[in-house]
């Protein structure tokens, strides 16, 4: 049984990667703060039931996701299955090609990272369904696993997998058209070096 | 050993370090002969890394973290040890 004169101090640390999960799931600072303040609240109302030396991140993420799901599900557009279903698997790598020649970059591969603004990657996440993005959101980003994100969503695990597998190859799709925007929007030309574009980014 | 279409099934659980040992260890052999599905997984592994890094970085709000303290302080609990919200 844990002492809640520690929840703060054992939960604050956490309070960073709270608040970016808060922003992926409710999309907006104000109501990410919300969500992410009346965590720490359930949280420490209900520190007793939380058992010492298990995962504290996990047991956090958990309150959050519930809340999450009870207060803005019903808000949440439903997700169209078929579109997501017939975007191909590793649809990203497929496609390196087509980026490779509007980057005019030899080595997208290697360039991931600076091919992909923050921003994009946050929105490619954020516009998926509620239904991909709290999976991908768990697994990708916060590292959980498969059991742990079943859990929390209250799923089976098969469920947790083949959603994370439409959510990633949606979310590949998305970065990919990002992409293909921003380099053909810029109208690059073979001489141009890419760090010279990155500030678009 | 796995064969190709066998190996990439199981990327993303291999990934997410989900398989079994030896189911891991069937998949790395695969890998290890054969460089069609090796870059295959090092890019999804890459970029599984950079959706992670990039998804990551928020700055909090100014006075968030003192608002949470206060927050909790409201509900009973005695004050934890200051944080400085220029820390994070």
């Amino acid at each position: 049984m844990a002492d809640p004169a520690t929840f703060a101090e054992q939960a604050m640390p956490f309070a960073g990667q709270l608040y970016s999960g808060a922003m992926r799931m409710t999309r907006n600072p104000a109501d990410a703060e919300d969500l992410l303040q009346e965590t720490m609240l359930r949280g420490f109302r209900g520190f007793e039931s939380f058992t010492e030396g298990t995962n504290l991140r996990a047991w956090l993420f958990r309150i959050m996701t519930n809340l999450y799901i009870n207060r803005y599900r019903a808000k949440q557009r439903q997700p169209v299955l078929s579109d997501i279903d017939d975007v191909e698997s590793m649809y990203l790598y497929r496609h390196l090609g087509d980026l490779d020649a509007v980057f005019a970059s030899r080595s997208a591969e290697d360039q991931l990272i600076d091919m992909f603004p923050d921003d994009e990657v946050k929105a490619a996440l954020e516009e998926l369904p509620e239904i991909y993005r709290l999976p991908v959101l768990l697994a990708d980003v916060q590292g959980f696993h498969y059991r742990e994100i079943a859990e929390m969503l209250d799923i089976p695990i098969g469920t947790v997998m083949s959603r994370l597998h439409r959510g990633r190859k949606r979310m590949q799709q998305a970065l990919y058209e990002y992409a293909m925007a921003r380099g053909l929007t810029t109208a690059p030309s073979a001489d141009t070096p890419r760090e010279a574009r990155s500030n678009d980014a | 050993m796995p064969d190709c279409e066998e190996t990439l099934r199981e990327l993303d659980s291999f990934l997410d370090d989900e398989l079994s040992e030896a189911g891991h260890d069937a998949i790395r052999q695969h890998l290890g002969g054969c460089p069609d599905c090796l870059g295959a997984f090092d890019f999804h592994a890459e970029l599984k890394a950079v959706i992670a890094e990039k998804c990551q970085r928020d700055e909090m709000p100014s006075g968030l973290l003192s608002r949470l303290e206060q927050c909790l302080e409201s509900e009973g609990l005695p004050s934890a040890a200051p944080v400085d919200d220029r820390t994070v």
